[in-house]
């Protein structure tokens, strides 16, 4: 099957207007026609739910938590990239579309990601419509910063919770849709499959976390924003009910899962400290802008930070990068800081962290205007490893945080499957190989506010589509086999609980398919994920009934497809025998240890087709063709 | 460095909203201070899942701070002792061996009891409904410089915004008056010039839905911007009570 | 219902009304304690105020009437206010501690007003609503306060009136909207004095008056 993007065709820059020129309307009446399902209440799922009703379609709003406001983009930290070039320094559409992509290591497409580029200043401007108290200066305009890996300040920001103003903004705008009547809210709702029928999505099969009651809703499209699976590694910055559920759900009913294995690994987040740790925290990115990164010169070096002299600390990314020092890519900052510990140079009662000082910049700008940046960093810092940050260095460590990888969409977000849409961090379109920070933000209200309300119209009046109600046979299929297997996994009844099994999956993951792997690694990983997974199925112990506020129940879903998915992030991570950004085969490295892309073999995107529980799913390539930017090597020398 | 500690646990056991609830004891031994409060109980469950019995309901999500999804009155402090903190950022560290820890549910008519410690919320959600909310559809937005903004302003309304909706305000009232949630964000849209337009509008529909969903109602007493773990300040109270009378007896509103 | 029940029905509504009779009250307290504090000056002082006060003749009936119409507005809103909150939370807590915002004025507001109510009805009846034919309100007073039980009410009273106020007072500001950063720490400040001052204003007079006899 040849996967066709439906790119337009045109010039770069004239690409998404002629697109939206192109693309049927529908007519304004007949908008409440169509019912619309969103999947997800975050960045992307809460904007287009929000903007879908606006039009006018009739919208259901799915999500996990008790309320759309705590969806995990709320935890995004540092801010949101636009192209205003507000402080006046270079920055432009093109040049946030041409940072974007090499950011990426070229494994995006020109399209998207310009598209991207362009919308980024109308989120902008809406969001401050909306309400959003970003940071600003005296004079009243608004405050930008220069974030992870960018030369230029096009970061805004509301403190350190630039992800939660945001998602606050979708919320209260998704709420006056609910005030208004289109939009249904459905908290505490768990998609456990997709329903496709004549190959076209058309609804979603439900459980209701707090009866158990099997809920089927059918819908002339199906918006998945369900997030990433950065939960695959146990230990991640996601929120604990992150998790891939959804999108492997579309994915075994035929929906393309695409490049699995680029999973970012963020650089400042807070030391592992025990085996009990149920998370990790991030420290935002935006630290690495005063901060400084060190370790001792010498391995071993148990001193205090302290009383360590200025003479025996290597700072390694300064030396090693002097043009973009302590900002260079999250890829690059985590896999030397992995690099560094490898070396014996790790610091902290596990070695396995480096120093991040604020010491310099207090003496330089001052405590008060440190603490006005980064004050509730710093707090949170505090309490958790209960050492201030003020006065000692921070320590921090890379830990797994987002996915560029998701379900295969082309140019409109629409999946293989006509009808499913997937947007923000659950489809793989925009960020390539690796995100640039605050892009995750941009690309999930993009999606939602400015990308789905155009084309879902397309969609709708370009395809028919026969009238289906929950009563068809497709829809008690569904319901029968999600209800088969929780009734399966409440029988299991053996002797391990599913967060041990999930913990081990996630040491199987972070030791092969992590920061950097290799090829017998990761045939030694999927050997492992499937001894696991059968170990699962035979000994997990799930307690409890499905009629019931059961949160076991609920994580024995989720882990189990993890036990699935696992292995299909590791059999991607095999056939893509290059590095490209936060891909990093040993095999293939540069002299100076950087991504060493195979552009001739490995210019596209992988996605994977289902083809059942027990046959090895099949890869699709859709080529990446670049024609307005040369592919380089990336460099941060 | 590290330290562990052995506690006794009398949590709020409760199968659903119908039944009546009751404390049950428990007994945690090793528990690193280094744990936060959730992850000692996500060791008291892994234990009571090998031991056949139901783990303990609560909610939980980001267990960074910012979610507003957990929440317990731990020894009849909202989200435990420490200030400006939640549950999940509450660590071991701030208790000692041998202590007994009482672990309760949010109380409040306006937020029944789902199961143990997990309550329903979603009377902020229809608050918010109500008005919480600028009436701008996507597209038609000015240039984001267009209306300079003081700083001053901005901080206000950040401060004011920066509420996580996890209803520690309520739980740690006297009188479980949802007042601080309201009056944040209320707040939020009466500082910023956006805001304006639908300001009286907005105060009177937020406040009367506030007192329909049976929330008492605020006593000054404080308890809630000492309790809240993103410090919301009690000046938002007073912030909407102003919004709120000039709507009622100087606007056209009815 | 009209604008006029809507606003004044709703919470913040019947907080309104607390708030400006209770800030009524309180000009009502420094008015009162200001006659009572002629006492110290003699009786004959004392006696001229209670005649001066008396020959105001219908402005005093209004004031009165004021103050009984506002009290009625006070304490009904209060005891709604009060039966409302009790039912916001149907259980209780097994264990309470406060964070630190409640002070003895707050937590104990709606039981201190209950005793002032009671208080107030045995006041007017040992002071306001006795034959004065024969007699002066120094005799009446001094008669009073020369029974130990009556010195011992009285104080008791003025403690818990003083015990209202500290929380009543800059409560009031509070409710109205008046919260500022510059001005809520010293109004905060002025509840304790305002406080004080009635306790000892009020509460030595009835211990003066019992030495005098």
């Amino acid at each position: 099957m040849q996967l066709d993007a439906k790119i337009p065709s045109g010039p770069l820059s004239d690409k998404w207007d002629k697109h939206r020129f192109e693309l049927k309307l529908v007519n304004p009446a007949n908008k409440r026609k169509y019912n619309i399902i969103v999947v997800g209440t975050g960045l992307a799922g809460g904007s287009a739910a929000a903007s879908l009703a606006e039009l006018g379609y009739y919208v259901k709003n799915f999500c996990v938590q008790d309320s759309p406001r705590r969806a995990h983009s709320i935890a995004a930290q540092g801010g949101i990239n636009a192209a205003k070039n507000y402080q006046n320094d270079g920055d432009s559409i093109w040049r946030l579309f041409y940072d974007t992509i090499k950011g990426g290591d070229f494994r995006a497409r020109e399209a998207n990601v310009h598209r991207l580029a362009q919308v980024s200043n109308h989120i902008i401007d809406h969001c401050v419509a909306q309400g959003i108290p970003f940071a600003r200066e005296y004079g009243g305009l608004l405050s930008n910063r220069s974030f992870g890996g960018a030369q230029v300040s096009r970061t805004f920001y509301a403190r350190g919770q630039t992800g939660q103003q945001l998602l606050l903004g979708a919320y209260s705008a998704l709420m006056r849709q609910v005030a208004a009547g289109l939009v249904t809210l459905f908290p505490r709702r768990e998609m456990l499959d997709l329903v496709v029928i004549n190959g076209q999505a058309r609804g979603i099969v439900v459980r209701n976390m707090i009866t158990g009651e099997i809920e089927s809703h059918a819908a002339d499209a199906v918006v998945m924003c369900t997030g990433g699976y950065a939960n695959v590694f146990y230990l991640s910055t996601n929120a604990m009910a992150s998790n891939v559920s959804a999108t492997f759900r579309a994915y075994k009913k035929g929906a393309f899962f695409a490049n699995p294995c680029y999973t970012q690994i963020h650089p400042t987040c807070i030391p592992v400290h025990g085996t009990y740790q149920s998370k990790l925290t991030l420290m935002s990115e935006s630290l690495r802008n005063d901060g400084r990164v060190w370790v001792p010169k010498t391995p071993g070096d148990k001193r205090p930070p302290n009383q360590i002299p200025e003479s025996e600390r290597d700072y390694y990314l300064e030396n090693k990068y002097p043009s973009f020092g302590n900002l260079v890519p999250r890829d690059v900052a985590s896999r030397n800081a992995k690099a560094q510990c490898d070396l014996g140079k790790g610091v902290g009662e596990t070695g396995f962290a480096v120093y991040l000082d604020f010491k310099d910049a207090i003496k330089r700008d001052g405590k008060d205007v440190i603490a006005q940046k980064y004050g509730n960093l710093f707090q949170m810092y505090e309490k958790i490893t209960a050492s201030n940050p003020y006065e000692a260095p921070m320590m921090i460590y890379p830990a797994s945080h987002y996915v560029m990888g998701g379900l295969w969409v082309d140019y409109n977000l629409m999946s293989n499957l006509p009808g499913l849409f997937v947007m923000g961090e659950a489809n793989f379109s925009d960020h390539g190989a690796n995100r640039l920070g605050a892009s995750a933000l941009m690309q999930g209200l993009a999606d939602g506010y400015f990308v789905i309300p155009y084309t879902i119209g397309g969609y709708l009046v370009g395809m028919d589509r026969p009238e289906v109600t929950t009563d068809h046979p497709a829809f008690k299929d569904a319901v029968h086999y999600v209800t088969e297997r929780i009734n399966k996994l409440l029988s299991i009844n053996g002797k391990r609980t599913v967060d041990d099994i999930h913990r081990q999956l996630g040491h199987i993951l972070w030791e092969y398919c992590g920061m950097s792997r290799s090829e017998e690694g990761l045939l030694k990983a999927r050997k492992l994920i499937q001894e696991l997974r059968g170990e699962f199925w035979e000994n997990a112990l799930v307690p409890g009934s499905s009629e019931d506020f059961n949160q076991s129940l609920e994580r024995a879903g989720r882990v189990a497809d993890f036990l699935e998915f696992a292995e299909l992030l590791v059999i991607d991570a095999f056939e893509r025998k290059e590095s490209c950004g936060a891909h990093f085969n040993d095999a293939y490295q540069t002299e100076e240890n950087e991504a060493k892309r195979d552009d001739e073999n490995f210019c596209h995107v992988a996605a994977w087709e289902y083809k059942g529980d027990d046959t090895a799913p099949e890869l699709h390539k859709e080529p990446l063709v670049f024609e307005n930017v040369e592919l380089t090597q990336r460099s941060y020398k | 460095m590290t330290k562990n500690i052995d506690i006794t646990l009398k949590i709020w056991r409760q199968k659903n909203a119908d039944v009546k609830g009751g404390f049950e004891t428990y007994h945690a031994s090793n528990i690193s201070i280094d744990m936060s409060f959730l992850e000692m109980i996500d060791v008291v469950n892994e234990q009571l899942t090998l031991d056949g019995k139901d783990p303990i309901a609560f909610d939980h999500d980001c267990r960074e701070g910012i979610c507003g999804m957990c929440g317990a009155v731990v020894n009849g402090r909202a989200h435990g002792p420490e200030k400006g903190t939640t549950l999940c950022q509450l660590h071991m560290r701030h208790f000692s061996s041998g202590d007994t820890i009482v672990i309760e549910p949010w109380r409040a008519k306006a937020f029944p009891i789902i199961k143990d410690l997990a309550v329903d919320r979603s009377a902020f959600d229809q608050i918010i409904v109500a008005g919480g909310y600028i009436s701008v559809n996507t597209g038609g937005a000015p240039d984001a410089n267009a209306i300079p903004i003081s700083q001053e302003i901005a901080e206000k309304a950040m401060d004011a915004a920066a509420c996580i909706g996890c209803g520690a305000c309520v739980a740690s009232c006297p009188n479980a008056s949802a007042m601080l949630f309201t009056g944040a964000k209320i707040s939020q849209f009466a500082l910023l010039p956006q805001g304006r337009p639908e300001a009286a509008l907005r105060a009177l529909a937020m406040v009367r839905k506030m007192d329909e969903l049976c929330f008492g109602n605020c006593g000054n007493e404080r308890e809630c911007e000492v309790e809240c773990p993103k410090e919301i300040s009690i000046s938002n109270i007073a912030r909407m009570n102003r919004e709120f009378f000039k709507a009622g007896l100087g606007s056209a509103v009815m | 219902m009209n604008w006029f029940t809507n606003t004044f029905g709703s919470s913040l509504g019947k907080k309104l009304m607390m708030a400006v009779t209770g800030l009524f009250f309180c000009v009502f307290l420094v008015l009162h304690l200001a006659g009572n504090l002629t006492i110290y000056m003699g009786k004959d002082v004392f006696n001229s105020y209670a005649e001066h006060l008396h020959s105001l003749g219908p402005l005093l009936t209004l004031a009165e009437w004021g103050l009984l119409i506002f009290a009625v507005i006070h304490i009904s809103s209060g005891l709604l206010l009060f039966y409302q909150n009790f039912k916001a939370r149907p259980e209780r807590y097994a264990v309470n501690k406060r964070a630190g915002g409640r002070t003895l004025g707050s937590a104990t507001m709606p039981y201190t007003g209950v005793i002032l109510l009671l208080f107030v009805i045995y006041h007017l009846f040992n002071f306001h609503f006795v034959d004065k034919t024969h007699t002066t309100i120094f005799q009446i007073v001094s008669n009073a306060f020369a029974q130990p039980s009556y010195v011992l009410i009285y104080t008791f009273a003025m403690i818990i009136a003083a015990v209202h106020v500290s929380h009543g007072f800059w409560s009031a500001f509070q409710t109205l909207g008046a919260n500022h950063p510059k001005y809520t720490p010293f109004l905060r400040g002025l509840s304790l004095v305002f406080s004080l001052i009635v306790g000892i204003g009020f509460g030595f007079i009835p211990v003066y008056v019992s030495l005098l006899v």
